[in-house]
């Protein structure tokens, strides 16, 4: 429904000494739908918190479509809000809740009516609309929230952790629906979560925040693919990317093991051969679980690595298998049918375009062109 | 004879039935997994196993002796909690020790087990630090060390990787087996987390309501569910479940699905005529932009869910099914709100009765 701008935004909390949020700057476009993803105090819901009117702005400017809105109230702002803490009325029943906003916006009651049905089919709460919020689960709250906030007719949507509180089974079922209701009503929204999961799932960029700081602000492909430093490369992805200690020889990126010892090699690609890495520099090498092969034993073709697998697990649509490289422990995802039981040596394959490097010291990704962050979380 | 024997073992809290006529055989060295959802008796299973409750009725036999007249420290048992219970006076390397103090091992020997446990499982390093000053994996760890430091035959694990983040819990769920397996320990493992059962169970035993509803290999239980409700509690996002009534025509069996027509494999013609629940994977429904002679959908969403896409298509009349695919093809740049067309691999499909749930 339209634009919102962070420029140059910071907050300081009265009598701290660091900033909570620092100087952060996003162009979020109409109809896009942008994840705050980090772990607690990164500033996330701070930020959230500052574009609904509920926390003052210390620095830099906050604009809503053309309108500079730093000094409006949270109800001039012409946003809809989902609370981590639900928020509810007690004394009004969820039905209620859900319409609070129409109802104030003097919609027609058939209309409402209509979008109660709607909205709590959607968040499989309709069997609930006659209760009153303490006598439902958290799960359920969170949902009504969820509600009351997607049902109005707002410039921007503003979900906290919309769904923390839910079963692992229903979660996936909702994030897929919210996305479709998100995309079909062009909704401008800013997620708040610490579940890279949901943020991947939902976003179509995610700003990723540390200490305040914005380490990156890219599409969830491009976060895994190309992380700016080593925090967004561990932070993101399930299993985690594999990261090794290497030192720089001879052209080729030698991997440590955990004594130390060399334990494979790695071709350095064309534009890290040309970038700052002298011999003997030292690095940290990631590897994406996903991007590694795992050839049956005999068809070694392309591989150029033997791993002793330690762990094998069959997770129905896939396997997640741990195996050591002379030290080394690599966790590699395939497909479910890849033979490697456990206790066997299978042929492995990291390939070039696979290898990202990182600044040991900075921890900054060094061959890949995207600007890292102004500032890095050491 | 089993290692664990759990013969008709129940427990009620006043009217509430928790464990129900419960029975299983666990051989020695064998790693199970328990899982269910939550409230369904998992915890006060294992509680009955180390003896920190009693039955009302049953037998629990460990290496071939009763022991539900035995005291939890002489049950051969060791257990680590979801939510470590270290003592917060003692330092790691006493918490560690604390099962060996009861039982007059000299100090060298204690000193010795502790050091190698915490060797094994790379806390050595902070045995004198007290609990407060440890981190989360390490707190995790030296729980998980105390538990195994007895050697004891039967090792119960209550949903440790719970509450630790998921690098800790990946390097986890990699590193347990081994170290379990060196100790040659009868595990029985707790968790909601089907991916974490399937992962590291040698047999999974679904807990719903007190029972066991499914004791089988993570493969079967996945690939061959013995009801409509342990189909939905593994898999991510859950397994699509639709009524349908298989009818046998001149063209075959088929039946009518999400506003189209599937036929039915020959082998299937046993369903037709019958209310049956439908089940098929996200992962076996395949997905096309271009038309295909699969059933016309709207493709609500696609989300990335770690290097797949689990996509939201609705049918013409509104069945929503659950698709995925791996990620790398021309649906990685969609948002959603496309035409597609879905094929359904019959070959991994289900059929379960529309009454009682029961696989057919």
């Amino acid at each position: 429904m339209t634009t919102l701008d962070l420029n140059n935004v910071a907050k300081v909390y009265d009598g701290a000494e660091e900033r909570a949020v620092d100087t952060l700057t996003m162009h979020i476009d109409d109809g896009e739908i942008v994840a705050l993803l980090g772990s607690s105090g990164c500033g996330k819901t701070t930020t959230l918190r500052m574009v609904a009117g509920l926390e003052s702005i210390t620095e830099g400017e906050i604009r809503v479509g053309n309108r500079v809105v730093n000094t409006l109230r949270p109800s001039q702002r012409n946003v809809a809000m989902a609370f981590e803490t639900y928020a509810l009325y007690p004394p009004l029943r969820v039905r209620e809740n859900i319409a609070f906003g129409l109802l104030r916006d003097r919609v027609a009651t058939a209309e409402i009516e209509k979008q109660v049905k709607q909205i709590a089919g959607m968040l499989e709460i309709t069997d609930l609309l006659e209760r009153f919020p303490p006598s439902i689960s958290g799960g359920a709250q969170q949902r009504v929230s969820l509600a009351r906030a997607l049902i109005r007719n707002a410039s921007v949507y503003l979900l906290d952790e919309p769904m923390s509180q839910l079963e692992p089974q229903l979660r996936a079922v909702l994030r897929a629906r919210i996305k479709h209701y998100l995309i079909a009503g062009k909704m401008t929204t800013v997620v708040v979560t610490h579940d890279q999961t949901e943020a991947i799932a939902l976003a179509d960029r995610i700003a990723v925040m540390e200490k305040g700081v914005l380490q990156q602000f890219a599409t969830p492909h491009d976060l895994q693919e190309w992380p700016a430093n080593l925090f967004v490369a561990s932070f993101i992805g399930e299993p985690p990317m594999n990261l090794f200690p290497a030192v720089v020889h001879d052209g080729r990126i030698a991997v440590l093991n955990e004594r130390q010892e060399v334990a494979f090699h790695v071709p350095l690609t064309a534009s890290a051969a040309t970038s700052k890495l002298g011999n003997g520099k030292r690095i940290m090498v990631g590897v994406r679980p996903h991007r590694i092969h795992l050839a049956p034993a005999g068809q070694a073709e392309g591989a150029t690595l033997t791993g002793e697998v330690h762990s094998n697990h069959w997770l129905g649509d896939h396997c997640q298998v741990g195996f050591q490289v002379r030290g080394c422990f690599v966790i590699a995802v395939v497909g479910r049918d890849v033979p490697a039981p456990v206790g066997s040596q299978i042929p492995v394959a990291i390939p070039v375009e696979a290898v990202r490097v990182f600044d040991v010291e900075s921890g900054a990704a060094i061959q890949h062109g995207l600007e890292p962050a102004a500032s890095l979380v050491a | 004879m089993a290692f664990l024997e759990i013969t008709g073992l129940s427990k009620s809290f006043k009217d509430h039935e928790v464990i129900r006529d419960l029975s299983i055989d666990i051989e020695k060295g064998e790693f199970l997994v328990v899982c269910g959802p939550s409230g369904c008796g998992k915890t006060v299973l294992l509680r009955l196993i180390a003896g920190m409750m009693q039955p009302d009725a049953g037998d629990i036999a460990i290496d071939g002796r009763s022991v539900v007249d035995v005291n939890p420290e002489h049950r051969d048992v060791g257990m680590a909690f979801q939510n470590y219970a270290l003592y917060p006076h003692m330092t790691a390397f006493e918490n560690i020790a604390s099962p060996l103090r009861s039982r007059h091992v000299t100090e060298a020997e204690v000193s010795t087990r502790v050091n190698e446990t915490a060797h094994m499982l790379r806390i050595d390093h902070v045995l004198d630090h007290l609990p407060k000053a440890l981190s989360q994996g390490q707190k995790q760890r030296t729980a998980l060390a105390r538990s195994l430091v007895g050697r004891p035959g039967v090792v119960l694990l209550d949903d440790p990787l719970r509450n630790v983040d998921a690098k800790i819990r990946y390097e986890m769920r990699f590193e347990l087996p081994r170290v379990l397996r060196r100790y040659e320990s009868t595990v029985v493992y707790v968790t909601q987390d089907y991916k974490e059962a399937m992962a590291l169970g040698d047999r999974v035993a679904v807990l719903v309501d007190g029972a066991f509803r499914q004791v089988a290999a993570p493969h079967e239980i996945y690939d061959l569910p013995s009801t409509t409700r342990i189909a939905r509690l593994f898999g991510d996002p859950p397994i699509n479940l639709l009524p349908v009534r298989p009818m046998t025509g001149a063209a075959g069996t088929e039946m009518s699905l999400a506003g189209g027509t599937v036929r039915l494999p020959a082998d299937r013609a046993a369903v037709a005529g019958r209310e049956c629940t439908f089940g098929i994977r996200s992962e076996n429904i395949v997905v096309s932009l271009e038309p295909s002679d699969g059933i016309p959908v709207t493709l609500d969403a696609v989300t990335p869910v770690n290097n797949r896409l689990v996509m939201l298509l609705r049918g013409n009349e509104g069945t929503e099914l659950f698709a995925s695919c791996p990620q790398g093809g021309p649906l990685d740049r969609l948002r959603g709100r496309a035409k597609a067309w879905a094929t359904l691999d019959l070959a991994h499909a289900h059929f379960f009765d529309h009454g009682d749930g029961v696989r057919i």
